[in-house]
């Protein structure tokens, strides 16, 4: 699945961690707004598409 | 007779007023914190994007609790939990069962309809711990345990199963035959439960007739929707599915570990579930961290220490695993002794699972006061004839000193073990250990002078 396929707001958390290395609760930080069950849909939908990375640190993050 | 259940323990939590319940509408990404600051278990009966669920967390995070759980004084725990798994009550199996009202498979298996908790700030996700995990394999039967699961998808998490364990060793042989190993992740299950899937059990043992031998009654069980495994009939939750066949390859954690420790990227299997079945009403179960943990895991590690001082033929007096150890890396226990038995005991502590750190005293020690240790480690020890050291010995991933990141995916580490015999040496008289008493303490009374 490519962030085209995507929800609109799983393909605004892939371009987000396109940009920077984040742990999750940066990402659950920015979308605190977000019903919780939507959120993990949403990143349902990213780890399904097998594109994340990790860092020795923890954060996730997806190579361009 | 049948076994107290998880939602009637929470009622006896509530009539000893060890119970907080919290009415307002709570977000799952605030339990934790919330549960945290609570002295008391707490239930959160409104759950926000969640109506038909509860969530209860902290059911045992003090001894005081655990203690309620098994019904006996707070100091009598390990005592009594070694008692009671010495005689063990086979589970039965019923047809009818709580946890069985509602039943969703295929597309219907959607983990986000459960309430799950983003526990602690550097979490690679939303957890589910304080499980009880049924497997099985063909040869070695069935077996329980506690496994935490990280969110991954509706229908996947990863399961941390980086620790040697009977499950991890079921899973390693259905790996290398290629096929899944099929099992049950149980949550909303009785504290007593949940030590006897924390007990280290030899492999042929039975953790759910250990678990009635805790109750003082046979545990009913349920058969799964999907496999002939059988989880406990009044659970809250089941989730029923497999391991998939891939080895330690996806990512988990971190996650706030039973260490007090954030912890790391581990690398791990994946648990795919395949039905969900749950009651009406469903508790969530939310382990709160680390304590809830820790008070679990001491009677565990007591009870054992308790067992191989039995088989060493050393007479215990008291068993302490403190829970600045997490209740799992350290043991001090007082014993009435004969001599060389301090040596004896320190080693026979000293097997005991991933216990590093042993000190053993005479029965005049109270092993509940620290300053008490203090004195019996300086008065009583002589470092070159009483430390004892092991090398290469098992250890678990989670002790940062352990360095597990050298290891690899799949890689156990091990461990360096330092035992003390604090006793009374051999040769030395008792007498000149005699403690200063005041003059006439048992006459004058300062109550009278004032």
């Amino acid at each position: 699945m490519s962030s085209n396929d995507m929800s609109p707001l799983a393909a605004t958390m892939v371009n987000s961690l396109k940009t920077t290395h984040q742990h999750f609760h940066d990402l659950v930080d920015t979308h605190a707004d977000i019903p919780w069950r939507n959120f993990l849909l949403a990143w349902g939908e990213i780890r399904a598409a097998d594109i994340l990375l990790r860092d020795d640190e923890g954060h996730y993050y997806i190579d361009i | 007779m049948t076994t107290e259940t998880f939602r009637q323990f929470i009622d006896r939590l509530d009539s000893a007023g060890q119970l907080r319940r919290i009415g307002k509408p709570v977000d799952p990404r605030q339990m934790s914190a919330l549960g945290n600051q609570s002295d008391q278990a707490c239930l959160f009966e409104t759950i926000e994007g969640y109506p038909d669920w509860r969530v209860a967390t902290a059911l045992v995070s003090s001894r005081q609790r655990l203690a309620l759980a098994m019904g006996c004084d707070e100091k009598r725990v390990a005592f009594e939990f070694e008692k009671k798994i010495a005689h063990p009550i086979e589970p039965i199996v019923i047809t009818d069962a709580p946890c069985q009202e509602v039943i969703l498979e295929g597309d219907d298996v959607d983990l986000t309809a459960l309430p799950l908790p983003l526990m602690h700030l550097f979490d690679g996700g939303p957890y589910i711990a304080g499980t009880f995990v049924v497997s099985e394999d063909a040869e070695h039967g069935v077996n329980v345990g506690s496994y935490r699961l990280m969110y991954r998808t509706p229908n996947e998490t990863s399961i941390d199963m980086v620790s040697p364990s009977d499950m991890r060793f079921y899973y390693q042989r259905a790996l290398d035959a290629g096929k899944p190993l099929p099992i049950a992740v149980v949550i909303g299950v009785h504290p007593l439960d949940m030590l006897a899937a924390s007990f280290k059990a030899p492999i042929d043992a039975s953790e759910m007739a250990l678990a009635g031998g805790l109750h003082g009654s046979a545990v009913e069980l349920v058969k799964c929707r999907t496999s002939d495994l059988k989880v406990p009939a009044h659970a809250e939750i089941v989730l029923e599915g497999e391991l998939l066949p891939i080895g330690w390859t996806a990512d988990e954690g971190p996650f706030g570990e039973f260490s007090q420790i954030s912890g790391d990227v581990k690398w791990n299997p994946i648990f795919r579930v395949k039905c969900i079945t749950r009651r009406r009403d469903p508790i969530f179960y939310m382990l709160q961290m680390p304590w809830e943990n820790d008070w679990l895991a001491a009677p565990v590690t007591e009870a054992a220490g308790l067992q191989a001082l039995r088989v060493a033929s050393v007479q215990a007096v008291d068993i302490r695993a403190p829970v600045g150890s997490c209740g799992y890396w350290s043991l001090i226990a007082s014993i009435r002794k004969r001599p060389g038995e301090g040596k004896n005991a320190v080693a026979a502590l000293l097997s005991v699972a991933e216990v590093k750190f042993v000190i053993v005293t005479d029965d005049d020690i109270d092993i509940h006061d620290p300053d008490d240790i203090d004195w019996a480690l300086t008065f009583r020890v002589q470092a070159d004839t009483d430390a004892v050291i092991l090398s290469g010995a098992r250890a678990k991933h989670i002790d940062p000193s352990v360095k597990s990141w050298l290891l690899g995916p799949g890689g156990l580490p091990t461990t360096a073990k330092l035992g003390i015999d604090a006793t009374i040496p051999e040769g030395v008289p008792k007498a000149l250990y005699r403690r200063i008493k005041p003059y006439d303490a048992g006459g004058a009374k300062l109550e009278d002078f004032e």
